[in-house]
C-alpha cells in the first residue's frame, strides 16, 4: 500500500494548491490568473484540459471497438478500466472547460440556444452526449455492488442488455468528436502555422487519437501494476504494443503524406521555431515511441516500454497543445504577444488531473473495475513495533485520511498566501480618460476618440422643449450646464465627482474637517452609524448644483458612473419613458429605445473621421 | 520593520487563516467520519444518548459548574465571552474585514470603551483561569505543558492590541506592538486546528466521541496484543 498512498499524497497536495487557484479564478477572473489576452484568447486550459484531455480519454472508444465490435476479447480484462478513464476524462474536461469559459454559467446554453453552423456547437453536444453514454456504460459496474436492492438491479439488467448499442452509439460519437474538434480549425487557416494547418485536420486528429488511446490504456495499466503491486499484464501490453505501433506508422505516413501534398514540405526542413516544434512532436509522439515499440515484448524492460508509451502519449498531447495555441501565428511570428501559460494555468490544469486520478483509484479501490480486486495481492503491512513516543494515528484508512486532508488543507493555505494580493488588485481595467463631445447643434459623442460615437442631435432636443437642466442633472459651483465628461470622466470605470482633497487643503477651500463630517467621528471611533449620519451632502453647502427641473433629483453617493453607463441610462430611459407615455410617438419612431437609433453608421463624420481621432490608435487586431 | 510587518499582514496571515478555516473544518469531518465508522465496528452499537446530550448542553450552557465551582465557573464564561467576541466585533477588525471580504460587521461592532474593558476582563480572567490551574493539585496532575502555555498566548494579542488601541503610542512602539499583536495571532491562527484549542469547533462532537470510544469493535483485545507487539504471549 506504501506506492499508491505515496502517489495520493502528492495527488492531494497537487489539490490543494489547485483548490486555492480555482477560488482564485472564479472571483478574480481570468486576467488575474492567466497569461490569456485578446490576442491569445485560447491558450493551455483549451490545449490541454480540453483537446488533451478528449484525446487522453480516447483509450475509451478505442478499447471497447476491439473488445465488443471486432472481437479481440483478450483487451476483455482492461475495458473497464479504459472506459472509466474515458469518462473520468470526459469529466475533466467539462470542468477544464468551466475554468476557461469567461461566463461559465452560461454553458448551458448550446443546448436551447441553436447555431448548427458552429464547430463549438458539434464539439458541446458530442461532449455532452458521450459523456452521458460513458455514464451509462460505467453505471452496471458501480450498480453490480449492490444487487439486494431491486430497483437497481433491474436497472443494472437494462444497461448490460443494451451495452453493445451504448459501446456502438459511444464509438460514433467519440469518432464525431474527436475529429471535429480538429475542424474547429479549418476555420482558422491564416492564424494556424502551415505545418499544422491541413484541409484533412479532422482525420489527423481522429488518427492521433487513435494512437494515442493504444498508448493511453498501455500507460494506465502499467501504472496502476506499479501503484497496486500487480503483476504487469505483459500479454495485453504485447498486443497493444502491437495495434499501436501499427496505427502510428500509419499516421506517421498521413501525415507526412498532407505536409507534401499540400505544398508545404520546405518548412521542414526551414530552420525556425515552428519547424523545431514541429520535429520534436513529431520525435516524441512517434519515432521514440515506434523504436521501442518495435522490440519484442519480451526483450525489453518494462520501464522501457512505460518510457516509449509515455513519451508518445506526451508528444501526442504536445500536438494538441501546438494546434491549441503555441503555434498560432501570433506566437512564432512578432505580430503579437507572445504567450506562455502562467503557473496558476499549471496548477490548475494539474489540479484537474489529480483529481480525475483520485477518483480512478476510488473506483478502483471500491469496485469491480478489474478482474481481481488491488488488495488481493497486497501483503497487509503489520502496525510497526509499538512505540510510546510516536504518535499513533490508528488503523490505516484513518492514517491515510488524516494525512491526506492535511496534506491538501496545508497547500491550500500555502498557495492562498503565496497568491499575491498586489497582483490581484492592481489588475483591472486601465483608465481611458473621457474627452468633451464636439460639434455644436449636433454633437458627436465620442468620449474615448476611437472613432465610433453617437451622433447626438443637441438643439433638436432644445427645441422639443428640454430645459437644460433636465439632462444637465448637477452643475458645478457657478457654473450653469456643466458638460456630461467633467464628473463621468472615465469611459468604463466609475468616477469620483467630489474633491475632497481641494476642499480640505489650505490652497483649495481650507475647511475645517467638522464643516462637512460629525463631529463625534473623531478618530474613527463611532464612524459605524453608516454615512449619511457620519457626513452632511453636498446640498448643504451648495444648495443650487441641482437644478429644479432636473431628471435626477437626488444626489445618492459622491460616485459617478462611467461615461457609456451615464449615457446610456440617461437617453434609454428617458426615450424608453417617452415611448410609454407617448402613442403618437410610438406610430412615429417605434425603434426610439433600441440601440441602432444611435449608433448609426455615420457617413457624415466619415469624411472628417482623421479629425475626431486622438492621438488613440484604432485597437483591433489584423492578422496577416 | 516596514517588510515584516508587511509580511505578516499579507501572506502570512493568510495562510494561517486558511490554514484556521480549512483545518477546523478537516477536524470536524474526519471525526464525524471516523466516529461513524467507529459505529460501524461496533458490536454494541447503543451510546448513552441521553447522558451525551446532558453533557454536550451542560458544556454549552454551564449552569450545573456555577453550583459546583462558582468562582471558577464565571471566570472561565467571562474569559471565554471576551476571548470570542471582542476579536470579531472590535470596530478596528470590522473595518479590515469589510475592505478584505467586503463582509460588514461594522454596525454590530462594540464601541471603543466596552471593547477595551472586554479586553482587559480578558486578560485578567485569563491570568486567573492560569493561577487557579497552578493552584489545584487536582488540575495540575492533569496538565500538560501545552495546558499551561496556551491560555498565556492566547493573552499575547490582547495585550499587545491593547497598547496600540491607545491613541497615543508612538509610531514605532505602535509598529512593534501591532508586530506581535498579528504574529501571536497567526500563531494562534495555525495551532487551533491541532491543539486542544479546537475544543471551539469539537465541542458539539466530543461526548458523542467520547461514549463513541468505548464501545471497542469485538476484536479489539487482539488488535492491541498485536500492536503492542505480544503476539503469543499469554495475557
Amino acid at each position: 500500500m506504501d506506492r499508491i498512498n505515496k502517489a495520493k499524497l502528492i495527488l492531494w497536495t497537487i489539490l490543494g494548491i489547485a483548490g486555492a487557484v480555482a477560488i482564485t479564478r472564479f472571483i478574480f477572473g481570468l486576467g488575474v490568473t492567466t497569461n490569456l489576452t485578446d490576442n491569445t484568447p485560447w491558450g493551455f486550459w483549451i490545449g490541454f484540459d480540453v483537446m488533451g484531455g478528449v484525446a487522453l480519454a480516447g483509450g475509451g472508444f478505442v478499447i471497447a471497438a476491439f473488445n465488443y465490435i471486432f472481437g479481440k476479447k483478450i483487451l476483455h480484462p482492461i475495458a473497464r478500466a479504459a472506459i472509466l478513464t474515458a469518462f473520468l476524462g470526459y469529466v475533466a474536461v467539462a470542468i477544464g472547460l468551466l475554468f476557461d469559459l469567461g461566463l461559465p454559467w452560461n454553458i448551458w446554453h448550446m443546448i436551447i440556444y441553436w447555431n448548427p453552423h458552429s464547430p463549438l456547437f458539434e464539439v458541446g453536444w458530442c461532449v455532452m452526449l458521450y459523456l452521458t453514454v460513458l455514464t451509462l456504460e460505467f453505471t452496471p459496474v458501480v450498480l453490480e455492488k449492490y444487487p439486494n436492492i431491486k430497483l437497481l438491479s433491474i436497472i443494472h439488467g437494462f444497461l448490460y442488455k443494451i451495452r453493445i448499442p451504448l459501446v456502438i452509439l459511444g464509438i460514433m460519437l467519440s469518432t464525431l468528436h474527436q475529429s471535429s474538434l480538429g475542424s474547429l480549425f479549418l476555420a482558422m487557416p491564416y492564424r494556424l502555422h502551415p505545418l499544422w494547418y491541413s484541409p484533412i485536420i479532422p482525420v489527423i486528429f481522429f488518427f492521433s487519437a487513435i494512437c494515442l488511446g493504444f498508448m493511453m490504456v498501455m500507460v494506465e495499466s502499467m501504472t496502476s501494476s506499479y501503484l497496486y503491486r500487480k503483476e504487469q499484464e505483459i500479454h495485453i501490453l504485447g498486443k497493444i504494443k502491437k495495434y499501436a505501433s501499427y496505427m502510428l506508422i500509419f499516421y506517421l505516413f498521413v501525415r507526412f503524406a498532407d505536409i507534401i501534398i499540400r505544398g508545404a514540405g520546405s518548412f521542414l526542413f526551414s530552420f525556425s521555431w515552428g519547424m523545431s516544434l514541429f520535429w520534436i512532436e513529431i520525435l516524441l509522439s512517434c519515432i521514440i515511441p515506434l523504436i521501442i515499440f518495435s522490440m519484442p515484448i519480451k526483450k525489453i524492460k518494462i520501464s522501457i516500454l512505460y518510457f516509449g508509451a509515455f513519451i508518445g502519449v506526451v508528444g501526442v498531447v504536445f500536438n494538441r497543445l501546438n494546434v491549441g495555441g503555441i503555434t498560432h501565428l501570433n506566437n512564432l511570428t512578432e505580430i503579437g504577444s507572445f504567450y506562455f501559460p502562467s503557473l496558476m494555468e499549471f496548477s490548475i490544469s494539474a489540479g484537474v488531473v489529480s483529481a480525475a486520478m483520485l477518483i480512478f483509484f476510488y473506483f478502483v479501490e471500491n469496485f469491480k473495475v478489474w478482474e481481481e480486486s488491488p488488495f488481493d495481492n497486497l501483503v497487509i503491512n503489520k502496525a510497526s513495533k509499538f512505540n510510546s513516543f510516536k504518535v499513533y494515528l490508528g488503523s490505516n484508512p484513518i492514517v491515510n485520511r488524516t494525512k491526506f486532508s492535511f496534506s491538501f488543507i496545508f497547500a491550500f493555505g500555502l498557495t492562498f498566501a503565496l497568491i499575491s494580493g498586489g497582483e490581484i488588485h492592481s489588475s483591472g481595467f486601465d483608465k481611458s480618460p473621457v474627452t468633451k463631445a464636439r460639434g455644436a447643434d449636433t454633437l458627436l459623442i465620442d468620449g474615448n476618440r476611437d472613432g465610433y460615437g453617437v451622433v447626438f442631435a443637441h438643439v433638436n432636443h432644445q427645441k422639443l422643449g428640454y430645459t437644460c437642466g433636465y439632462c444637465h442633472h448637477i452643475n458645478k459651483p457657478d457654473d450653469k450646464a456643466t458638460g456630461c465628461y467633467e464628473c463621468h470622466d472615465d469611459m468604463y470605470l466609475i468616477g469620483d465627482a467630489f474633491r475632497h482633497d481641494w476642499h480640505s487643503s489650505s490652497s483649495g477651500a481650507n475647511l475645517d474637517c467638522f464643516k462637512c463630517h460629525n463631529k463625534s467621528v473623531s478618530k474613527g471611533m463611532n464612524f459605524k452609524f453608516s454615512n449619511k449620519k457620519a457626513t452632511h451632502i453636498c446640498q448643504n453647502c451648495h444648495n443650487k448644483i441641482i437644478p429644479l427641473d432636473s431628471r435626477i433629483k437626488i444626489l445618492k453617493t459622491y460616485k459617478s458612473l462611467s461615461y457609456t453607463d451615464a449615457m446610456h441610462s440617461l437617453c434609454i430611459n428617458c426615450h424608453e419613458q417617452k415611448l410609454h407615455t407617448d402613442s403618437l410617438l410610438k406610430q412615429i419612431k417605434p425603434n426610439l429605445a433600441q440601440c441602432s437609433k444611435c449608433h448609426k453608421n455615420f457617413s457624415v463624420f466619415k469624411k472628417d473621421k482623421k479629425l475626431f481621432q486622438g492621438k488613440k490608435e484604432n485597437k483591433w487586431v489584423v492578422v496577416p | 520593520m516596514e517588510e515584516l510587518l508587511n509580511f505578516a499582514k499579507g501572506p502570512l496571515f493568510r495562510f494561517s487563516f486558511a490554514i484556521m478555516i480549512l483545518g477546523l473544518i478537516r477536524l470536524f469531518v474526519l471525526s464525524l467520519i471516523n466516529g461513524l465508522e467507529a459505529k460501524k465496528k461496533a458490536r454494541d452499537k447503543s451510546i448513552p444518548k441521553g447522558y451525551v446530550r446532558k453533557m454536550t448542553f451542560g458544556f454549552l450552557f454551564p449552569l450545573r459548574a456555577f453550583r459546583v465551582k462558582p468562582i471558577y465557573a464565571f471566570v472561565s464564561i467571562l474569559f471565554h465571552i471576551g476571548l470570542l467576541f471582542t476579536p470579531i466585533f472590535l470596530f478596528d477588525h470590522a473595518l479590515l474585514f469589510q475592505n478584505s471580504i467586503k463582509i460588514s460587521l461594522i454596525n454590530l461592532s462594540l464601541s471603543k470603551q466596552v471593547a477595551d474593558w472586554m479586553t482587559i476582563t480578558t486578560i485578567i480572567t485569563g491570568i486567573l483561569l492560569f493561577i487557579i490551574r497552578i493552584s489545584s493539585q487536582t488540575s495540575r496532575f492533569i496538565s500538560r505543558k501545552q495546558d499551561y502555555l496556551l491560555p498565556l498566548l492566547l493573552l499575547i494579542p490582547f495585550i499587545s492590541g491593547l497598547v496600540c488601541a491607545q491613541l497615543t503610542v508612538e509610531p514605532d512602539v505602535y509598529n512593534a506592538f501591532i508586530l506581535i499583536h498579528i504574529l501571536s495571532g497567526c500563531l494562534i491562527f495555525i495551532l487551533m486546528p491541532f491543539t486542544k484549542i479546537a475544543h471551539c469547533i469539537l465541542l458539539p462532537l466530543s461526548q458523542w466521541i467520547t461514549a463513541r470510544a468505548w464501545k471497542f469493535p469485538s476484536e479489539a483485545g487482539e488488535n492491541v496484543v498485536i500492536d503492542l507487539g505480544k503476539e503469543g504471549e499469554t495475557l
